[in-house]
């Protein structure tokens, strides 16, 4: 037993990570432009799917470069064409057409390199390491190592970086910051670009471990229960929440799944959202919303 | 606001009240009545079009009083139609009670299951309800996998009524005909009613709906049970329609095209939801029939046959969101408008 929770401590961790950096770049998005991307997930998949079949042509760490390119290009599109036009429209317009997005996304990642795992060629070490007598694939250990690197990265950029300033400025106080100069078209397009990348580079890291598939889109579900976890918009909330629902996964849903319900595991997310709605609708570091007539 | 030809005043509370007020739109209605009654005649063997059409209407009617109307978002009504499908499954399978019986039933008990789902409602709102629905949808589905035993698949008994079996798509027509136009009615008449204004109270600002002394907890909780009576309407024709269910025909897909449909149909409109899904339904019909040629045109397309489907719907989604954000409803009423004026531009 207490091998398991050691082994699902540190296995959650390494995949918790990953989830850190998905809810990141979703929560990013959220606090600065306002809009719920349920299509975080096909995101993803789409650095997941350009990655590896990059791969096959140039060496892996320029395809991750390229695909880090690639991302931020799809970001500035989708701002530009289908968000910009849409800007101060209902929520529920919002939502569909992200959703929309998600299907055009998904549909064109199956579409063209097909729904079967694939897997990258070897570029890190494989086997498995042992952190203090518990087995871990190395895969994960690096993936891991690569998530909290980018995330030092991120809060640095946003901490002393101009535009990440102006960024936080306009997540603030979309008003006061226009007033004082901030160009909120140039913040939400930043803000696509980087949620489009956080999750591009999750893609990548999720898929060196576990491979390729159209299922990698679900993860966008995982980042949304952390998300929930966490605060919407609070973006420390969104990586301490990754981390949560990364290592509640492997320990609670593991043991369910394996000693009370087959398939629990999967739906872990879920039953975390629904209970953290219950309980505290704006999540452990979001504002809680008062309300005035 | 449309334009009345002069000289045509409404007299009457009657008048006033009537749904079909100018005899353009009673003719109008007549046609398309007596059109959808004889469309045996003319759908041939795109009746089942029709059918599924109907259904998915009736199960949109009852999302669009539940978003359109009250405001709550919900991205888990597919759940509450799979809900009614296999409690009508159940109750016609294995308590062999006859279709009369087994639809209302189980769109009662779909009904519990939306009060029940509503109660939160009070406490979480807009995205998080969102949130919390598209979970419940997820729970859903994962329940009934295992509660059907894996494989989630079930057959329900053909509809029989009166002593008369219907067996062919033609013939189910009529029954989901019947229930089509009673929802839609139904709809149309509830919103104009004291529950009604209560709900687009609510939807309009709930705190000072209920200063106003609307309860809020009663008409949420109604909203979601109503829509879910919809869906539980929706769900057993659905069962009955098909009748071999599986889970996989309620999936979050089925719930995302549900809000799909009312918000291409038009959100406020009454003839939104049908509107909306014959959009949906004709748009992937039109498509599988489109494919093959299009793939002997491009044969580079080869790969992307299957998934044709989700990139042209959801181009067509954006596309028309981002030209019309009102929806169908609202392009018809312009189209009306600008007809009416012709030639002058006002």
């Amino acid at each position: 037993m207490k091998e398991f929770i050691l082994s699902g401590l540190v296995n959650g961790l390494a995949v918790g990570s990953i989830y850190a950096l998905i809810a990141l770049g979703f929560a990013l998005l959220y606090k600065s432009t306002k809009i719920l991307n349920l299509a975080h997930g096909e995101l993803v998949l789409f650095g997941g799917y350009l990655a590896i079949a990059l791969t096959q042509f140039v060496p892996f760490a320029l395809a991750v470069v390229l695909t880090l390119l690639a991302a931020a290009l799809l970001g500035f599109t989708v701002e530009r064409v289908i968000m910009r036009p849409l800007f101060g429209q209902p929520l529920l317009s919002v939502i569909i057409v992200t959703l929309a997005l998600g299907y055009v996304v998904r549909g064109l990642m199956v579409g063209i390199w097909g729904g079967s795992t694939r897997n990258f060629p070897a570029a890190l070490p494989g086997g498995t390491l042992r952190i203090a007598g518990i087995p871990i694939q190395s895969v994960g250990v690096y993936s891991a190592a690569t998530a909290a690197c980018l995330l030092l990265v991120f809060w640095l950029f946003f901490r002393y970086s101009l535009v990440g300033i102006a960024m936080r400025a306009a997540a603030n106080e979309q008003l006061t910051a226009s007033t004082l100069g901030v160009s909120l078209r140039r913040v939400f397009a930043y803000a696509w670009a980087f949620a489009s990348m956080a999750g591009a580079v999750g893609g990548i890291l999720l898929g060196l471990w576990l491979g390729v598939n159209f299922a990698l889109g679900f993860v966008g579900l995982k980042a949304l229960a952390a998300v929930i976890l966490g605060g919407l918009d609070s973006i420390p909330g969104a990586i301490l929440g990754g981390f949560a629902i990364g290592i509640i996964e492997t320990i609670a849903g593991g043991y369910i799944d394996a000693n009370i319900i087959y398939g629990f595991k999967d739906i872990t997310a879920f039953v975390v959202i629904l209970l953290v709605l219950l309980v505290r609708p704006y999540g452990l570091f979001g504002t809680e919303h008062v309300e005035r007539l | 606001m449309s334009l009345r030809p002069s000289g045509d005043f409404k007299t009457t509370y009657v008048q006033d009240m009537a749904i079909l007020d100018t005899r353009f739109y009673r003719i109008g209605f007549g046609v398309l009545l007596a059109g959808l009654v004889l469309a045996p005649l003319w759908a041939g063997r795109y009746i089942f079009l029709l059918n599924t059409i109907g259904i998915y209407a009736v199960g949109a009617c009852g999302l669009a009083l539940l978003t359109g109307f009250t405001g709550q978002i919900s991205l888990g009504h597919a759940a509450f139609m799979a809900i009614g499908a296999y409690s009508s499954a159940f109750l016609s399978q294995a308590l062999r009670l006859p279709f009369v019986v087994a639809l209302p039933v189980a769109s009662f008990i779909t009904f519990l299951f939306g009060i029940v789902v509503g109660l939160p409602s009070l406490r979480i709102k807009g995205l998080y309800l969102a949130i919390a629905t598209l979970a419940f949808q997820f729970l859903t589905e994962y329940a009934l996998i295992h509660a059907t035993g894996g494989i989630g698949a079930t057959t329900v008994p053909p509809v029989s009524v009166g002593g008369w079996t219907v067996r062919t798509d033609r013939q189910f027509y009529y029954v989901v005909l019947v229930l089509w136009v009673a929802a839609g009615v139904f709809a149309a008449n509830l919103v104009r009613s004291r529950i009604g204004l209560a709900f687009m109270a609510v939807r309009d600002r709930d705190y000072a709906a209920q200063v106003l002394g609307i309860h809020l907890l009663y008409y949420k909780a109604l909203a979601f049970g109503i829509a879910a009576f919809y869906a539980g309407v929706a769900g057993s024709l659905w069962a009955h329609y098909n009748r071999l269910i599986t889970t996989e025909q309620f999936n979050v897909g089925a719930s995302i095209d549900y809000v799909a449909m009312i918000v291409i149909g038009g959100l406020t409109s009454a003839w939104g939801p049908h509107l909306g899904s014959a959009f949906v339904w004709i748009l992937s019909q039109g498509l599988r029939i489109i494919a093959p040629t299009v793939l002997t045109v491009f044969p580079a397309f080869g790969k992307i046959a299957t998934p044709l489907r989700e990139i042209v719907f959801g181009v067509t989604l954006i596309a028309l969101l981002i030209w019309e954000p009102g929806g169908l409803a609202m392009l018809l009423r312009k189209l009306k408008r600008k007809l009416d004026l012709w030639p002058f531009a006002y």
